[in-house]
């Protein structure tokens, strides 16, 4: 599968067209080979080989329990894997934490934040933790709150946050030290349309000046929209990884594909329902 | 409108109250059953804690049993009711997502009227270990006070009368605060309760002290007579006075509770009503902090400070010891309690200076599970520490906010004790003493952080642990003490031999020798801590997620 990556170049019809052709010199965002994770008896990520190029706005995409959130965990070194190599940026993620998690950015799901906080000491304890000096690090706080509309909110503490507050907040924190790659896990999770859509923004103008997204979801026309990569998972193993157009393939829609791929054809009721909308 | 407004004949079948009583009751079975299975050491939690109860209630009863006939037998039992009724009332603001089948807001969408709920619910609230300890204490009460047949008749009335009660004021409480519960500052406040009793049991300790010298039961006897006539203790009164014969007085405090029942659940029913007609407060948006409070922009004392790491952490850390309830109510338990027990033993005269170690002990114990303390948001520390260099700036920071509080603190505690008790010679040495502690506490402190962490559940106030890690808090903490007590022994040995060989003019070295020490052995602990920490950062971060 890792051959697809390197005819992707070639192949990108479909989407961002300011997204900078990956040469061959850079080396991809991530790659990750024979990664494993079994939680007891529960296999969640079943040996997956991935490789992921840079300067693209890529979805990861796969039902409920697919393994996408423990993938990323791993692959951001917030988990330890079973098995299984994982390299950000040329980088090894366990061997050279130092080169990777200056360059990545997380937006983790499920995790707190420092909630005790307000959003705007949320910001500056974040990216002075980064290294930042302290007025840069206020200085960009300032700014990434203006422009995700936060500006409003940046005394409140972030537990009385909404759940829109928080991820747009969060990804604050996820790029306030400008990294080259950024994991972003379910981002649009909970988030009201007017949200979405400043977030949205704020990640194109971001990958157009050529840095890499990565970012899980379930929801297959946000993805078709958004991303010109996209990786397919589901049970624990990658079923498709390309560009948009590569894993779309024949199928009027990623969805139709998806379904496709992940073996979840339209099941037909039957006679099993029959009463449901029947005579009351 | 809701289905509490629905007409009663709809072509849904309402559910009728007496339909709806095993309902509940098996719901609340399944339920119990269902919790045990998650996991073993729930079940080991709830077994242990049933066996402890019904040891306790059969002591309790058998203690009862021999007091019949006792003349403070009636003055007992009153009080000892009066306590477990109190312990009702206040259960459901610690517990407050105890009972999940009392939950009304989860039947809010069932076609129920609110008077068979009210007793389906009440029946559903009878079982559990509560109501069973409750019932014991009725009945063993009952049986030391009852004499003659008038007495036990109403007796009979009385032990299902008084464990009603209990249980309605618990849930009519519990209901009426379930608005204020489900807010994020009512769940604070709820979280802060808890250190009210810790420091309150000091005080009662103290207290149950000072009555064991002047003179006993009969010393409550006045307040007794006014508990006789409160519900629900006024139940159990009824059957010491119809014992005495007379059974007027019974009559009016029997009455007394039966209307007392009747009140509570009529306030239960009201609130309850409410709650399900009424738009949640949970999603009530909280009050607007002021506008004047400083921003990220460093203010203060923390402008003094350095720019990096250690700035940041620090102000982080005790940022949370003001706004985070967990924390805070640590914070406070161990500041109340760390000058109670010496300050309260030297005003009775029988303390020693040597007691205001025990706040130095108490404030080093805030080093304990330090991620932990941070809940999964531990995640953010994980990402930006990626050397031994960043785990032991992090750790050495948290220890130095710790400090800031802790060293004058203790400097203040060690000062009053010595004041209070007139002991002036002993003070350097106590102070030195408490350095070396308190070094020794931060730095078994920092190794237990990284090698032993775990999950602070955020809700409630006395659940420290998430079930499953019990364990892993003792040998933290415990294990951490008595280590901390050998690594500060070089100290304690000086000390010793300083009193045993009579160099009693030489105690004031302890001090220079104790803060050296302290200072030395509290570097040494975060020192073999970074690396360590450094490692474990998947495992610590999985270890505090569980909350």
């Amino acid at each position: 599968m890792a051959d697809q990556a390197d005819s992707a170049g070639a192949t990108d019809t479909a989407g961002v067209a300011q997204a900078p052709p990956p040469t061959q010199a850079l080396p991809p965002a991530v790659r990750v080979e024979g990664l494993w994770k079994r939680f007891g008896e529960q296999v969640a990520v079943a040996g997956i080989d991935l490789e992921l190029p840079a300067g693209r706005f890529i979805g990861l995409v796969g039902p409920n329990g697919a393994g996408k959130t423990t993938t990323l965990s791993m692959v951001t070194g917030l988990l330890r894997p079973d098995m299984g190599r994982i390299e950000v940026a040329g980088h090894d993620v366990w061997r050279d934490p130092v080169e990777v998690k200056s360059r990545i950015g997380v937006l983790p799901e499920g995790l707190r934040l420092f909630e005790r906080l307000s959003g705007r000491e949320l910001l500056g304890y974040t990216g002075r933790l980064r290294g930042l000096p302290g007025a840069e690090a206020d200085r960009r706080a300032t700014q990434l709150l203006d422009v995700l509309d936060l500006a409003g909110a940046q005394h409140k503490l972030v537990v009385d946050y909404s759940t829109g507050m928080r991820k747009k907040i969060g990804l604050a924190s996820a790029l306030l030290h400008n990294p080259e790659v950024l994991f972003l896990d379910e981002p649009f999770e909970g988030v009201d349309p007017v949200s979405a859509q400043t977030i949205r923004g704020v990640l194109e103008r971001y990958t157009r000046s050529g840095a890499t997204v990565v970012f899980s979801s379930h929801v297959m026309e946000l993805v078709e929209s958004l991303c010109d990569w996209v990786a397919v998972m589901a049970a624990g193993r990658i079923r498709a990884q390309g560009t948009l157009a590569e894993v779309r393939g024949e199928a009027a829609s990623l969805q139709d594909a998806f379904l496709e791929l992940v073996g979840a054809g339209v099941r037909d009721t039957g006679e099993s329902l029959d009463w449901l909308g029947g005579a009351r | 409108m809701t289905v509490l407004d629905a007409p009663a004949d709809t072509a849904v079948p309402a559910v009728r109250g007496q339909r709806l009583v095993p309902v509940l009751v098996g719901l609340k079975l399944t339920l119990l059953r269902n919790g045990l299975r998650l996991s073993s050491g729930r079940r080991a939690a709830y077994v242990a804690s049933l066996v402890v109860t019904l040891l306790l209630a059969a002591v309790q009863a058998i203690g009862l049993v021999a007091l019949r006939g006792h003349p403070q037998a009636g003055t007992l039992v009153v009080l000892l009711t009066a306590v477990v009724a109190v312990g009702w009332a206040v259960m459901p603001l610690f517990f407050p997502s105890g009972d999940e089948t009392l939950d009304p807001s989860r039947l809010v969408m069932l076609p129920l009227r609110p008077r068979p709920l009210i007793g389906a619910l009440l029946a559903a609230s009878l079982i559990g270990i509560g109501p069973l300890f409750t019932l014991t204490l009725a009945l063993g009460s009952v049986i030391a006070l009852a004499h003659g047949a008038a007495a036990v008749a109403f007796g009979v009335i009385a032990v299902p009368l008084t464990l009603l009660v209990c249980v309605a004021l618990a849930r009519s409480v519990a209901t009426a605060n379930i608005r204020l519960l489900t807010s994020r500052r009512g769940r604070d406040l709820a979280v802060l309760s808890g250190l009210v009793i810790a420091v309150g049991i000091q005080f009662v300790n103290f207290g149950v002290q000072r009555l064991g010298r002047a003179g006993g039961m009969s010393s409550l006897e006045p307040v007794a007579d006014v508990v006789r006539w409160l519900p629900p203790a006024s139940a159990l009164g009824a059957v010491g006075s119809a014992s005495e014969g007379s059974y007027g007085a019974a009559l009016g405090q029997l009455l007394l509770s039966v209307l007392a029942l009747g009140g509570l659940v009529w306030l239960w029913e009201r609130s309850l009503v409410k709650l399900m007609t009424a738009p949640d407060g949970s999603t009530v948006a909280a009050a607007e902090p002021s506008a004047g409070r400083p921003g990220a922009d460093r203010s203060g004392l923390f402008s003094l400070l350095p720019e990096g790491r250690t700035a940041t952490v620090m102000q982080r850390s005790l940022r949370y010891v003001v706004r985070d309830p967990k924390t805070k109510a640590a914070w406070v338990t161990a500041l109340a309690v760390g000058l109670i027990v010496p300050v309260l033993n030297a005003v009775q005269g029988s303390g020693s200076v040597y007691f205001a170690c025990f706040a130095a002990g108490m404030l080093g114990m805030q080093m304990y599970n330090q991620f932990g303390q941070d809940t999964s948001a531990f995640w953010m520390v994980a990402l930006s520490v990626s050397s031994t260099r960043d785990a032991y700036v992090e750790l050495r920071a948290r220890a130095l906010a710790l400090l800031l509080i802790t060293l004058p603190y203790t400097v203040l505690v060690t000062v009053v004790t010595a004041a209070l008790l007139g002991d002036w010679a002993a003070l350097p040495g106590v102070m030195g003493l408490s350095f070396a502690l308190l070094g020794a506490m931060l730095a078994t402190g920092a190794v237990a952080s990284a090698l032993f962490p775990y999950s602070i559940p955020q809700d409630g106030a006395f659940k420290n642990v998430v079930p499953g890690q019990a364990g892993l808090a003792w040998i933290s903490i415990l294990g951490g003490m008595v280590a901390a007590a050998v690594l500060s022994g070089p100290v304690i040995g000086l000390a010793v031999w300083l009193h045993v060989a009579d160099h009693q003019n030489l105690l004031w070295l302890l001090l220079p020798v104790g803060a050296v020490y302290g200072t030395f052995i509290g570097w040494l602990g975060v020192r073999l801590a970074a690396p360590r920490t450094a490692d474990r950062l998947p495992e610590i971060l999985a270890a505090v997620s569980k909350g």
